[in-house]
């Protein structure tokens, strides 16, 4: 028997070494931060005080940020769920011509979201974008600044963040019995019927998860409303991170990131709640595929034909025109015309030989990889104990381990750089605010839940007869899990490595608050060519590395699930994970937070 | 009351049914039964009118509906799943056909509450979730939904296959029971050959899309139509040319050698209990216990006989004993050995090719 008292755990040195590193680690990095951000904030002189409280109600702009936050959410709480249940029933649901090309387009947020997705808009629609610079030839009236403030944030945060109705709501959509719909059709229903009646209602445990993720990335947005939001428009997080850069300022950074934190774990509660209320999956053992469903109505097809194929163009014209625009030279960038004449490869030369080209990516790459690497690497011992012991020990731990899944990464950031701005006994009395560590460890920690998830999956779908077979013939644990367990799981653990590789590639919420001012990874370095500071030369980067990116992210994808569809095939060389959306973050299932970060794919904030 | 003429069904390439005639009459319990891909489910899906027949016509009480949906065609269905909507209650799955149909609400509720109390369902089981309904009480809801739109005919999809044997056997009991006291036409799929046999007026057995044998349960066991048939429906030992020669010279049967011979298993016995039995003599080669009675493997004339003997405390015989095999000549099954037809009696005379 795998002991499951605490007593047997005690027991063991492996245990006791990889029990005493972790609980370092969550002391340090995941529990004292954060506690120490809610001293900072109330016992700034050890006793209590409200003058944070005091001083936030009277700044006008952080009331006004706290509003903007909120009506931001509730907006693509709203907007999402209507552009997402959209797409996911045209490719999904209903018989439209094309549907495997309108999914293409609209899965490009997959391959492109965060800052770099804020960027390419802004490069497309700004002030002096692509698209903005024709129409102002056309109509010279028009406002070359209309793309800004929050209809641009809202809209491009709504067609951004669509890659979890992507992800989840198509897959409870596919999970839908298809005997149900046959049997609504045989007693008389109506397409319109059974859509509203039978299959939405279907669909709501997996909708609201999808709204409160909506709603949580709306909330804790950074990157759009800073590129495209204005001086009009600014949210939290944009604000915490204007006082973070104050020291006289830093306990209404502290404040305003104690709120997004204690919102997000409400509105988290809230979500665990609502599915705790009602089951709605279906009551079947047997159930039959999902089959598209025409539209009968010929005026309806062919306005949800046209729609589906606008929302495709919306979807795709920036992928399209930042490719297309990354071999543009330096004029054509500014006035938007292009010609085939234009076209070269001397900004992908630039940036892939220059050292100020290539620096950011590099930095990025590599921190990425350690981190990745580390999280994996790491977790690879705790998720296989957390997976064999079940005990209170082992619980408390992993609950510790999901903090950074229930805090927005502001809030994390803050705490580290408050923690460890002076010598702390905790790091060996180590100073590592301003160093280039302090970047690594955030990444590491934001990494955790996610990749802790996954193993545990995996070292859940071993066979445990495989173990007991071992251990009868005398395998000693360590080398039953080098020999075992560890090849079994490397595939999944590979998997999980490149995903979150992928995400941190392009990361901006945590790098802006920690990263070495001469170390400047990636999305920094976009969004400071938002501003202008580079040029057009600056904005011809940007558009080879969102590319670079988009192929990197692309092909990892592409490894990790897009060889799924051929599993029957090549039966060896199955996919390594299981399906996205069931062993990735299931929001009907798992408390997840907005934090896109923690999703395979990172949408705008 | 159902008439399927000339059906044929083809998925792309496939002909899953090439030329399907059948027949149901008024208030009949009829069941179709074939291995799994037979095309069972696909006749019941064209009678459904899910699936549109390439050829054929399909008629419901006379009227041709092979062009009409699913819902103008008086057919109610339960699925193999039973295909309850989990988003709503008990009630609104019952009143669902009801609600779309823009019933007055007060109506609706009276023909569920009265379509419930006949299916035995409580008014507490009528507000509760369908997920908190065990198997049976499921079944219920559904077999109430399809009929409180008082359907022409009864159509049920392997309604069973999902559920243990305990509950299967009591649930078939059950639907029996409901079919009976609402007396509607109804057509049941199954592979089951064992719930054909218990439930069904009559039964339509089907092999790769073609019809084989309808029949009473007693027809298609006692005289299976084709050696298909007979080797799907219950269980018989292949007998051997030389077997059967032994038997006509024993008994005076004119059995013919080189047909397809077959032997029911509790055709065959080991005592001579009278009537027109002839005896071979055979040494046991296997037995095993089932508590009940034990199976029994019995060599005889290069044929390997089973049969079953009744555990009555009665001394049996053990392995490599010897043996003799009683049964009645006429018991013996004979089938074309080109095209699989039963050869009848007065066929036999006709010398095979």
């Amino acid at each position: 028997m795998s002991g499951t008292s605490v007593r047997s755990m005690a027991r063991s040195p492996f245990v006791l070494v990889v029990g005493a590193v972790l609980t370092w680690f969550i002391a340090a990095f995941l529990v004292w931060p954060n506690l120490n951000i809610l001293l900072a904030t109330f016992f700034p002189d050890g006793s209590f005080s409200g003058r944070a409280a005091e001083k936030l109600f009277s700044s006008q702009r952080a009331i006004k940020a706290l509003g903007n936050s909120f009506l931001l959410a509730v907006a693509l709480s709203v907007t999402v769920n209507l552009v997402g249940i959209f797409i996911v029933l045209v490719t999904h649901y209903f018989r439209i011509r094309g549907s495997r090309i309108l999914f293409l387009g609209y899965a490009s947020t997959f391959i492109y979201g965060g800052i770099v997705l804020a960027a390419g808009y802004k490069f497309i629609y700004g002030d002096k974008g692509i698209v903005t610079s024709l129409l102002v030839k056309m109509f010279p009236g028009m406002d070359p600044g209309w793309f800004s403030g929050f209809f641009a944030v809202l809209v491009v945060m709504t067609f951004a963040t669509t890659t979890n109705h992507m992800l989840f709501v198509a897959n409870a959509l596919k999970g839908i019995d298809y005997q149900t719909i046959e049997a609504a059709k045989n007693l008389g229903a109506s397409p319109w019927t059974i859509l509203r009646r039978i299959v939405l209602p279907m669909l709501k445990p997996t909708l609201f998860a999808v709204t409160i993720l909506s709603f949580l990335t709306g909330l804790g947005a950074l990157s759009a409303p800073q590129v495209l939001g204005g001086r009009d428009f600014q949210t939290i997080t944009p604000m915490i991170l204007t006082f973070t850069n104050s020291p006289t300022s830093r306990d209404l950074a502290a404040l305003l990131a104690v709120i997004l934190g204690l919102a997000t774990i409400l509105m988290l509660a809230v979500m665990s709640r609502l599915e705790r209320g009602g089951t709605y999956f279906s009551v079947s053992k047997v159930s039959s595929a999902l089959q598209k469903q025409d539209i009968t109505n010929p005026v309806a097809n062919v306005v949800v034909h046209a729609a589906a194929y606008i929302l495709f163009a919306i979807y795709t014209l920036p992928v399209v025109l930042i490719v297309l625009y990354s071999f543009a030279d330096g004029a054509a960038i500014q006035t938007g015309q292009l010609s085939l004449g234009s076209l070269t490869l001397d900004n992908y030369s630039r940036v892939l030989t220059q050292q100020s080209g290539l620096r950011p990516f590099i930095v990025s790459v590599v921190y990425s990889a350690l981190a990745a690497l580390i999280a994996v690497g790491g977790l690879l011992f705790v998720a296989r104990l957390l997976q064999k012991y079940r005990n209170w020990v082992a619980t408390a731990f992993e609950y510790l381990l999901h903090i950074p899944w229930i805090l927005p990464s502001a809030l994390l950031a803050l705490g580290l750089i408050v923690s460890y701005d002076h010598p702390n006994p905790l790091v060996g009395g180590a100073v590592l605010t301003g160093t280039t560590v302090i970047l690594l460890i955030a990444f590491v920690t934001v990494k955790i839940p996610f990749t802790l998830r996954m193993l545990k999956a995996s070292f859940a779908s071993v066979n445990s007869s495989l173990e007991e077979a071992a251990a009868i013939m005398g395998a000693k644990t360590l080398y039953m899990f080098r020999r075992i367990l560890l090849p079994l799981v490397l595939p999944a653990a590979a998997a999980i490595t490149a995903l979150n590789f992928n995400s941190l590639l392009d990361d901006y919420d945590t790098a802006i608050f920690l990263a070495h001012p001469l170390v400047q990874p990636l999305g920094l370095v976009i969004k400071a060519n938002t501003d202008g500071a580079e040029g057009v030369e600056g904005v011809a980067n940007t558009f080879v590395y969102t590319v670079l990116l988009m192929v990197i992210t692309g092909v990892t994808m592409y490894l990790v699930y897009g060889r799924a569809g051929r599993r029957g095939t090549s039966p060896k060389r199955g996919r390594a994970l299981p399906p996205v959306s069931s062993a990735a973050p299931p929001p009907a299932v798992t408390a997840v937070s907005g934090e896109d970060s923690k999703l395979p794919a990172a949408p705008a904030r | 009351m159902i008439r399927l003429d000339n059906i044929e069904v083809s998925f792309g390439d496939f002909t899953a049914i090439p030329n399907l005639d059948l027949h149901v009459r008024p208030g009949e319990f009829f069941t179709l039964l074939g291995p799994s891909g037979c095309g069972k489910t696909t006749a019941l899906r064209t009678l459904a009118g899910f699936i549109q027949p390439a050829k054929g016509t399909v008629r419901v009480d006379g009227k041709d509906v092979t062009r009409l949906p699913s819902d103008k065609r008086q057919v109610g269905m339960v699925f193999q799943n039973y295909a309850l909507f989990p988003s709503m209650s008990v009630w609104e799955n019952i009143a669902f056909g009801l609600r779309v149909r823009k019933e007055k609400p007060a109506d609706s509720d009276h023909l569920v509450r009265d379509i419930a109390r006949r299916v035995d369902l409580s008014d507490e089981q009528l507000a509760k979730n369908v997920a908190e309904l065990s198997g049976g009480q499921q079944q219920r809801v559904a077999v109430a939904r399809a009929l409180v739109l008082r359907p022409k005919i009864l159509l049920l999809d392997e309604p069973l296959s999902n559920l243990d044997a305990k509950l299967r056997h009591q649930l078939r009991q059950q639907l029996k029971d409901l079919q009976s006291e609402f007396g509607i036409t109804t057509v049941y799929v199954t592979h089951d050959q064992d719930e054909a046999l218990a439930m069904s007026d009559r039964v339509a057995v089907f092999n790769k899309g073609v019809v084989e044998q309808v029949g009473t349960p007693q027809e298609i066991y006692d005289h299976s139509a084709t050696e298909f048939v007979c080797n799907f429906i219950g269980d018989s030992s292949a007998l051997t040319p030389d077997f059967v020669a032994e038997v006509n010279r024993l008994s005076g049967a004119d059995l013919l050698t080189d047909a397809n011979s077959y032997l029911r298993v509790e055709k065959a016995s080991l005592n001579a209990d009278g009537g027109t039995v002839v005896g071979l003599p055979g040494t046991v080669t296997s037995r095993t216990y089932h508590g009940l009675h034990s199976r029994y493997v019995v060599h005889s004339h290069g044929a390997d006989i089973r049969l079953l003997l009744r555990e009555d405390g009665s001394p049996q015989p053990e392995p490599g004993s010897t043996v003799t095999v009683y049964f009645q000549p006429a018991h013996v099954l004979q089938y074309h050995p080109e095209t699989g037809a039963a050869l009848q009696r007065e066929d036999q005379a006709v010398r095979l090719p």
